[in-house]
C-alpha cells in the first residue's frame, strides 16, 4: 500500500502537469487572429534603400507606396503621383504631381520635399542606387505637391525605375537620424500596413487606420521563415502557416502543392514571371567565338524536355531576353529547339565526323534548378547529338561564378536576372550594353561583367535611341535590339519562373501585381469580416 | 614515521600540486589570446583569398565596373589588405568586431540576438545526450556481454554513423508532419512575442512567469535538441562504456575485488569516477563546438542560431559578421576546453602538468 502511495502520487502529478502543458502548448495561440505567411530567408532590413532582395522587396511593398506600380496588364499605374509623369519637350525634365492626401504611419504628411528626400538619400547610401545615380542629375521641389526630376540624359525607361521599391518614400522626420545610415528594423512609409514587429524571429504588420488608398482586407500578417523548401512545404501542408511564397520552394513541392490546389485542398495565385533563366556564352573564347557554334548551341537546346525534367512543366520556356509580361514582341526571336539544323551547323564547323566539340558548361552549384537543368541539357545531347557535341559540366558556388565572369573564365555559364524594374531596358541593357566595341567583341560595359564579352555597334545604337524615344517607336527600336542580339547569340534565353503564392482553403486565392509582388492586403479570410 | 610527519608530508604535497596547478593555468591562460590571434588572422586570411566579395555577393552579375568599385569604397575594401588587417586586429583587441557589410549593423549585437537560440540548444542537446548516452552505458555495465550491451554498442555507433541533416528530416516529417505532435521549426510560435530579456526564450519566460512562451519554446526546442541529444549520445556511451572496460581490467580494481569488496561499490566508488572523467571533457568540447557547429540542425530546424548566421555569412561574403562568429565560437571552445582542462587536472591526481 506505502509503496502504491509512495510512487502513485508523483506519476499522479506528472500526468496533470503533462496535461495542463499540452492544453497550454497547443492551443492555437492566436490573440491578434494575424495571418501567417512563410517563406525562405531571413529579412535583415526593411529599409527601402537596402532592399536588394526579393523577399525584402515583397515585404516592404506591402508597407510603403511608390510614385507608380506596374498593375497586371503591365500597365503604369499611379500610386503617390496624381497623374502620369510628364516629361519636357528635351525630354530632360519629368513632372510628377503628388497626391495630396497621403500620411506616413508616424501621421505627418506626404509631400514632394518627402519624396525628394527618399530619393536623395538612395542616391547617397542606396545599395543599388547605380540605377539612378547616372540619370538623375536633380530634384527639386516646386510646389508642395509636384516634384520636379531633372536628369543628366534624356530616359524613357525612367518610368519603370520610378516603380523600384528603392524609391519608396519615408518620413523626413522619423529618419531625420538616419538620413545618411540605414534604418533596419523599422520603416515608416506610407503602405496599407504599419510595422507592428520585428525580430529575427518573426516581422509583423498591421493594417494602418489612415491608409489614403482601400484598407487591408484582414487584420494583419506575421512574417515567418523556414530555411528549407521541405519545412516550407510541410508548414502549409500541416496549416502551420497560412500562406506559402514561392521563393526557394523546389519544383517537386511546386508541383504537388500545384496538385493540391486543383484538388482545392489549397488556393494557388501565380504572378508574373519576373525572373528569366539563361545561357551565357563566352563569345571571344576560342570554342564560341565562331557564330556558327553559338547558332548550332541554340537550336540544340529543347527547352520544353527541359522545362518537364527540370520543373515538371513549371516553368515556362522562353525565346526572348524580356519576361512575357513586358514582351515588345509578338513572336520569340531566340531558335527554336531543331537538332537537324543544329548537326548540319556543328558539320559545317567542321565537327561531326569523328570530331566532337566539347563544351565546359559552367552551373552555380548551389542552385539546384541550374544543376538540373545542366544534367538534362548534357543527357539531352547524348540523346541527339552525341556524335557532334558533348557538354562537360562544373559546378561553381555562385559569388565565386560573378566575381570570376568578367575574368572570362567560363565558356558557357547558367545564370538568371531579375530586371532591377519592369521595363523591358532593365532586361536588355544590362545583358547587352557595351561601351567599347572592336569586332564584335565587347571590351568595356555591362556585357563584360555578364561574362558574353559580346558587343554590336547596331544594337548599341538602337539601345542608345530606346531611351530618347516614347511609345511604338521606342518598342520598335527595342525589339530591332533582340532581333540582333538574337542573331548574334551571346546568350541564349531558357525558361522564366513565375512566383506563386498558397493560402489555406480558408483564405481566398492570392493575387499578385504586375511587378510580381503578392498582394497581401487583398487576402482575406472567407469566414471573417474586417 | 609519525603520524604528524604524515599530515605534513601530504600537505606538502598538496601545496605543491597547488603550485603546479596555478602555473599550469596561468600558463593555459596566457597561451588562450595568442591562439585567439592564430584563429582570427587566419579566418581573416581565408576569406580574403576566397573568391567573391560582398559586392559580388550584393550585386551579383549587376552593376557596372564604376558602381561596384563605387561599393567597394564604401565597404572599405579597397584599401590595401594589411591595412584592414590591422584595423581588424585593433578594433578586436578592443572588443569591437565592426560592422555588418550586409546591413551596417554591429557584429557584436547581431552575435548577441542569435548566441542565446545557439547556447539554448546546445545546453538542451547535450543534457539530452547525457541522459541517453549514459543510461544506455550504464545497461550495457549493469550486463556485459549481454543482449542489451551490444544493442547500446550498436546504438553508440548508429547514432554516430547516422547523417545528422537525413535523420532530422525524418524526425522532422514523423513528428510534426505525420503525427503533428510539434511545430516543424522556428523558436516560438508566430503570434507570440518573446519576452524581453537575456534572449534565452525559456529562461527569460520561466523569469518573467509567461508559461504559454514557456510552452511554446520548449514545443520548438524539444525536436531541434532530442535529434541533436540523439546524434551525439553515441559518442558518451560508447566513451564511457569503452572507459569503463579498460578501467574494470586494471590492477587496482582487481585488488579492490580481491579483498571481496562488493561489486556496486567497486563500480560506484572506485570504478565510475574514472571512467565519467573523458566523458567530461568530451561534453566540455562538445558543448563548445555545438554552438557555432550544430547548422544541419538549424537549418533543417529553421532555428535562428550562430550557425545559421555563419552559414548566411559566408554566402554573403559578410568578412566582418563571419570574422565575428569564428573569433565568438573560438573564445567559447577555447574557455570551455581551458575549464575543463583546469577541472580535470584539479580532480584526477594522475594528471601531471
Amino acid at each position: 500500500m506505502n509503496l502504491i502511495r509512495n510512487y502513485l502520487k508523483p506519476v499522479l502529478k506528472l500526468i496533470v502537469f503533462a496535461i495542463v502543458f499540452n492544453q497550454i502548448s497547443c492551443t492555437p495561440q492566436k490573440p491578434e487572429n494575424l495571418i501567417t505567411l512563410a517563406s525562405n530567408g531571413k529579412i535583415e532590413s526593411l529599409d527601402p534603400a537596402q532592399a536588394n532582395k526579393l523577399l525584402a522587396i515583397q515585404l516592404i511593398s506591402t508597407l510603403g507606396d511608390t510614385l507608380y506600380r506596374i498593375d497586371s496588364n503591365g500597365s503604369l499605374e499611379p500610386r503617390l503621383a496624381r497623374g502620369k509623369p510628364i516629361l519636357s519637350s528635351d525630354g530632360l525634365t519629368i513632372s510628377i504631381p503628388l497626391r495630396e492626401d497621403v500620411l506616413f504611419h508616424d501621421g505627418t504628411h506626404f509631400d514632394s520635399e518627402a519624396m525628394a528626400f527618399s530619393i536623395k538619400r538612395f542616391q547617397e547610401i542606396g545599395t543599388l542606387n547605380y540605377i539612378i545615380n547616372d540619370r538623375i542629375l536633380q530634384i527639386d521641389t516646386p510646389e508642395k505637391y509636384l516634384l520636379k526630376i531633372k536628369l543628366s540624359r534624356p530616359s524613357s525607361s525612367i518610368n519603370g525605375l520610378l516603380t523600384s521599391i528603392n524609391l519608396t518614400p519615408i518620413s523626413p522626420s522619423f529618419y531625420s537620424k538616419y538620413k545618411d545610415k540605414f534604418l533596419n528594423n523599422n520603416i515608416v512609409a506610407t503602405g496599407p500596413y504599419k510595422l507592428s514587429h520585428f525580430s529575427p524571429e518573426r516581422i509583423s504588420i498591421k493594417p494602418f487606420d489612415n491608409y489614403w488608398d482601400q484598407k487591408s482586407n484582414n487584420f494583419g500578417i506575421n512574417y515567418i521563415s523556414f530555411n528549407t523548401s521541405t519545412s516550407l512545404f510541410s508548414a502549409i501542408k500541416t496549416g502551420q502557416v497560412d500562406i506559402l511564397l514561392s521563393n526557394s520552394i523546389e519544383d517537386g513541392h511546386r508541383l504537388i502543392l500545384n496538385k493540391l490546389s486543383q484538388e482545392g485542398i489549397l488556393n494557388e495565385g501565380k504572378g508574373p514571371a519576373m525572373q528569366i533563366g539563361y545561357i551565357a556564352f563566352r563569345t571571344n573564347s576560342e570554342l564560341l567565338k565562331e557564330k556558327k557554334i553559338r547558332q548550332a548551341l541554340s537550336y540544340s537546346i529543347d527547352r520544353e524536355l527541359i522545362s518537364n525534367q527540370v520543373s515538371y512543366g513549371q516553368r515556362e520556356p522562353l525565346r526572348s531576353l524580356i519576361p512575357p509580361i513586358l514582351q515588345i514582341n509578338s513572336t520569340s526571336q531566340w531558335p527554336k529547339f531543331q537538332p537537324d539544323i543544329a548537326k548540319n551547323l556543328f558539320k559545317e564547323a567542321g565537327y561531326c565526323n569523328g570530331e566532337i566539340l566539347t563544351i565546359p558548361l559552367t552551373f552555380r552549384s548551389n542552385v539546384p534548378s541550374d544543376k538540373l537543368l545542366a544534367l538534362t541539357w548534357q543527357e539531352q545531347i547524348k540523346r541527339d547529338l552525341s556524335d557532334c557535341l558533348k557538354i562537360s559540366l562544373n559546378g561553381v558556388e555562385s559569388t565565386t561564378v560573378y566575381k570570376q565572369l568578367s575574368d572570362g573564365i567560363y565558356d558557357a555559364v547558367i545564370l538568371e536576372w531579375t530586371g532591377d524594374y519592369p521595363d523591358p531596358y532593365s532586361y536588355l541593357s544590362p545583358l547587352l550594353d557595351c561601351k567599347q566595341i572592336k569586332n564584335n567583341v565587347c571590351k568595356e560595359g555591362e556585357a563584360v561583367i555578364g561574362g558574353t564579352f559580346w558587343g554590336d555597334l547596331e544594337l548599341q545604337d538602337s539601345l542608345d535611341k530606346s531611351e530618347l524615344l516614347t511609345g511604338e517607336e521606342r518598342l520598335n527600336e527595342l525589339r530591332k535590339v533582340e532581333s540582333i542580339a538574337a542573331k548574334g547569340l551571346p546568350i541564349i534565353p531558357i525558361w522564366n519562373l513565375n512566383p506563386r503564392a498558397w493560402t489555406q482553403p480558408n483564405l481566398n486565392e492570392p493575387e499578385f501585381d504586375g511587378s510580381g509582388r503578392l498582394r497581401l492586403d487583398k487576402i482575406s479570410n472567407n469566414h471573417e469580416q474586417i | 614515521m609519525e603520524a604528524g610527519d604524515y599530515v605534513l608530508i601530504k600537505s606538502a604535497i598538496i601545496m605543491n600540486r597547488s603550485r603546479s596547478l596555478l602555473k599550469y593555468s596561468i600558463t593555459r591562460l596566457a597561451l588562450a589570446p595568442i591562439m585567439l590571434w592564430l584563429i582570427s588572422s587566419l579566418v581573416f586570411l581565408l576569406l580574403r583569398v576566397a573568391p567573391g566579395d560582398p559586392v559580388d555577393a550584393i550585386l551579383g552579375n549587376r552593376a557596372d565596373s564604376a558602381a561596384r568599385e563605387a561599393l567597394r569604397i564604401k565597404l572599405g575594401l579597397n584599401k590595401p589588405l594589411i591595412l584592414q588587417y590591422l584595423n581588424y586586429i585593433n578594433n578586436l583587441i578592443h572588443g569591437d568586431l565592426g560592422q555588418s557589410l550586409n546591413n551596417q549593423e554591429s557584429v557584436s549585437k547581431l552575435i548577441a540576438k542569435t548566441l542565446p537560440a545557439s547556447i539554448e540548444l546546445g545546453i538542451a542537446a547535450i543534457v539530452i545526450a547525457l541522459l541517453i548516452g549514459l543510461a544506455v552505458a550504464f545497461i550495457g555495465i549493469a550486463k556485459p556481454e549481454g543482449k542489451t550491451d551490444l544493442a547500446g554498442r550498436l546504438f553508440g555507433i548508429g547514432t554516430y554513423a547516422l547523417p545528422p541533416f537525413w535523420i532530422a528530416m525524418l524526425i522532422q516529417i514523423l513528428f510534426s508532419v505525420i503525427l503533428g505532435w510539434l511545430p516543424i521549426g522556428g523558436r516560438l510560435s508566430p503570434n507570440l512575442i518573446a519576452p524581453q530579456g537575456s534572449g534565452f526564450l525559456v529562461l527569460d519566460s520561466i523569469k518573467n512567469g509567461n508559461f504559454i512562451i514557456l510552452a511554446s519554446s520548449l514545443r520548438h526546442l524539444l525536436l531541434p535538441a532530442c535529434t541533436l541529444g540523439l546524434l551525439l549520445s553515441g559518442i558518451f556511451s560508447r566513451s564511457l562504456r569503452v572507459n569503463f572496460e579498460k578501467i574494470m581490467n586494471t590492477n587496482y580494481i582487481q585488488a579492490a575485488e580481491s579483498r571481496g569488496i562488493k561489486r556496486n561499490k567497486i563500480i560506484f566508488y572506485h570504478a565510475l569516477p574514472n571512467a565519467l572523467l573523458p566523458v567530461l571533457t568530451i561534453a566540455g568540447l562538445t558543448i563548445a563546438s555545438l554552438i557555432g557547429g550544430a547548422l544541419l540542425i538549424e537549418v533543417t530546424f529553421s532555428w535562428p542560431g550562430l550557425a545559421l548566421g555563419l552559414q548566411e555569412a559566408i554566402n554573403q561574403r559578410d568578412y566582418p559578421m563571419v570574422q565575428g562568429i569564428v573569433v565568438v565560437v573560438s573564445s567559447l571552445v577555447v574557455s570551455i576546453s581551458l575549464f575543463v582542462d583546469i577541472l580535470i587536472a584539479s580532480i584526477d591526481p594522475r594528471i601531471k602538468y
